[in-house]
């Protein structure tokens, strides 16, 4: 076989004579080089799954897990269960899962006195603290717009001021979070149905039915859902261990997330996180059902408005203000003690 | 291609036969050993100042009439039964230095303090209001203020909001405001979010050098905000 012999891929070829393909030293050399080679770019190319993690795969458990109204008490214990597991697999902290139901006769609202706000964006960071949200990449429920006196320009709004000292001359501060309207436009949109309202006026996630479209961000008009675009990362002795399922449980990646009023406190009567730091008491959260309440009084006697009323969603997030104006605000020039005292 | 290998053969069909395991191996490597290294644009996580996220308020009044020299604790009346102090005090005494009176036209001492129980406030007929009580004393002036401070619209309140399932607390005038001095003391702001500083983060940290692109400056509110464009444009943030 003359041809076979000088020809290069001779190895390749059948003979002429019908017998079986006859495989050559050369020829097994040659393509089992290149099958080794595609094996390697192969596995190269797979080789980021190193990186990845034992929770990062959902467990069978998880996988079926159904959707949280249609979960009997039964499945929500066990998905409970499974939530503390994780949790404290990941982050070495025994939590304290609760799933507390909405109470009954009592319809949540909230109001904020803006003219006593200054600013200080201590509400920001104690709904961080409380509400287990991811620290990096950054994400925060509540934005504190400062705004100039005389007008309530949102595309004017800044949220990134940083002076030394608030409250700033001739400024405002607007904070904003989820205003758990009662039109909510957000759970309009969700395809899934993994947002919706409850009988107390939360609107509320199930995280593990969320398919992360983000379609609910883009419909909210308050800027109020935030997305976790990244594996959030929370330092372990940071978690807060008191948490549930609708609320404040680690969430993972690529879900959305929003403000619950911290229903993991107000379902069981305490305030919200946000409400017990702020240290103007400009902020004020209550059932409007309860006429005694204050929410109530100040629905009742209060300049109060909402924000974007135009836009038809109903919040149940109120602003007020006094009737005397904010020249309380005025800033103070360091006080110097005269001499002889002033007359 | 026409020179002759050793052994009279042709070079040119052996090319593939060599370059394919080639270009494969180097994709293999290429890949494991990852030269375009990924780069997160996620910030590291920011120190949260601890006052941040403290929920004590921001005065903490003794409310009683204990006055405390070199750690003895007196009540106000130890001293002032022996000196008697003119009605119209508008100033501060040497014993009192610490106190600077900034209310408004409210300038004398005994518009609020009682002129002979030194230990009670006093209200608008002259008789007792006792330290435990100074809403009852604010309540004189700031009627609006205090109709909204006694049905919960203005002040702190604290604890539960059903008060059937806790404590609830009603945070006191002075226990926010300085009441010779009552505006709200301003206070520095915790830090501002970086959910909007996108792109590579690795370079040093200048906040005057990132601004939100949706900002439009309006005067000098704030004067690292008075080098920006007046009118809305890309602004990209970088100097």
């Amino acid at each position: 076989m003359p041809a076979n012999e000088s020809h290069p891929m001779a190895g390749a070829l059948p003979p002429d004579d019908g017998r079986p393909p006859q495989l050559t030293r050369r020829g097994f050399l040659s393509k089992g080089a290149v099958a080794l080679a595609g094996a390697s770019a192969v596995a190269a190319a797979l080789s980021p799954l190193r990186e990845l993690k034992p929770g990062d795969i959902p467990s069978l458990e998880q996988f079926l897990q159904k959707h949280y109204k249609e979960m009997t008490a039964d499945e929500k214990h066990a998905a409970i269960a499974r939530i503390a597991r994780e949790v404290a697999a990941r982050y070495g902290v025994q939590p304290n899962v609760a799933d507390p139901p909405p109470l009954s006769g009592v319809e949540f609202v909230y109001a904020l006195n803006i003219s006593r706000c200054i600013g200080c964006r201590k509400c920001v960071y104690a709904c961080v603290a409380e509400n287990n949200p991811s620290r990096a990449p950054e994400i925060q429920y509540i934005r504190v717009l400062k705004m100039e006196k005389g007008s309530i320009n949102i595309e004017t709004a800044d949220h990134h001021y940083d002076p030394p000292v608030v409250p700033g001359p001739d400024s405002y501060y607007m904070p904003v979070q989820c205003h758990q309207c009662a039109k909510p436009p957000c759970v309009k949109v969700c395809p899934v149905e993994a947002t919706w309202q409850e009988p107390d006026g939360i609107t509320v996630i199930d995280y593990d039915w969320c398919i992360g479209c983000r379609y609910c961000a883009a419909a909210c008009p308050y800027w109020a859902r935030r997305f976790n675009f990244a594996e959030p990362q929370i330092p372990a002795e940071k978690l807060n261990p008191d948490m549930s399922y609708l609320s404040n449980r680690p969430r993972p990646k690529g879900v959305m997330e929003k403000c619950t009023f911290c229903l993991q406190r107000t379902r069981v009567g305490r305030m919200p996180a946000c409400v017990e730091v702020c240290p103007t008491g400009s902020r004020k959260f209550g059932n409007v059902l309860d006429p005694e309440s204050e929410v109530a009084y100040i629905l009742k006697h209060k300049r109060a408005f909402v924000l974007k009323e135009d836009v038809g969603t109903l919040p149940r997030f109120f602003y007020y203000f006094d009737e005397r104006g904010s020249r309380y605000h005025e800033p103070i020039a360091p006080i110097q003690p005269e001499p002889g005292g002033g007359a | 291609m026409s020179e002759p290998a050793p052994g009279g053969k042709p070079v040119a069909g052996s090319l593939p036969r060599f370059v394919v395991p080639l270009i494969l191996f180097a994709l293999a490597g290429g890949l494991w050993a990852n030269p375009w290294h990924f780069v997160s644009p996620v910030p590291p996580p920011i120190n949260v100042p601890a006052w941040a996220t403290d929920i004590t308020p921001v005065r903490k009044p003794k409310l009683s009439p204990e006055y405390k020299v070199a750690g003895y604790s007196y009540r106000c009346s130890d001293c002032h039964k022996l000196f008697p102090s003119s009605p119209e005090a508008n100033d501060s005494p040497f014993q009192h230095r610490d106190v600077v009176l900034r209310h408004g036209i409210n300038t004398r001492c005994f518009n609020c303090h009682h002129l002979t129980n030194r230990d009670a406030y006093v209200d608008d007929w002259g008789h007792e209001i006792p330290a435990t009580t100074p809403q009852l004393l604010c309540g004189k002036c700031h009627g609006p203020v205090y109709r909204d401070w006694l049905s919960g619209a203005h002040g702190r309140t604290e604890g539960y909001w059903d008060k059937s399932r806790g404590p609830q607390m009603r945070r006191k005038c002075i226990e926010c405001h300085d009441p010779h001095q009552p505006p709200f003391p301003p206070m520095p702001p915790a830090p501002p979010p970086n959910t909007l500083r996108m792109g590579r983060q690795d370079y040093p940290h200048k906040p005057a050098a990132i601004k939100n692109p949706l900002h439009v400056s309006r005067g000098e509110s704030d004067a690292e905000a008075s080098d920006a464009p007046a009118l809305p444009g890309p602004v990209n943030g970088k100097p």
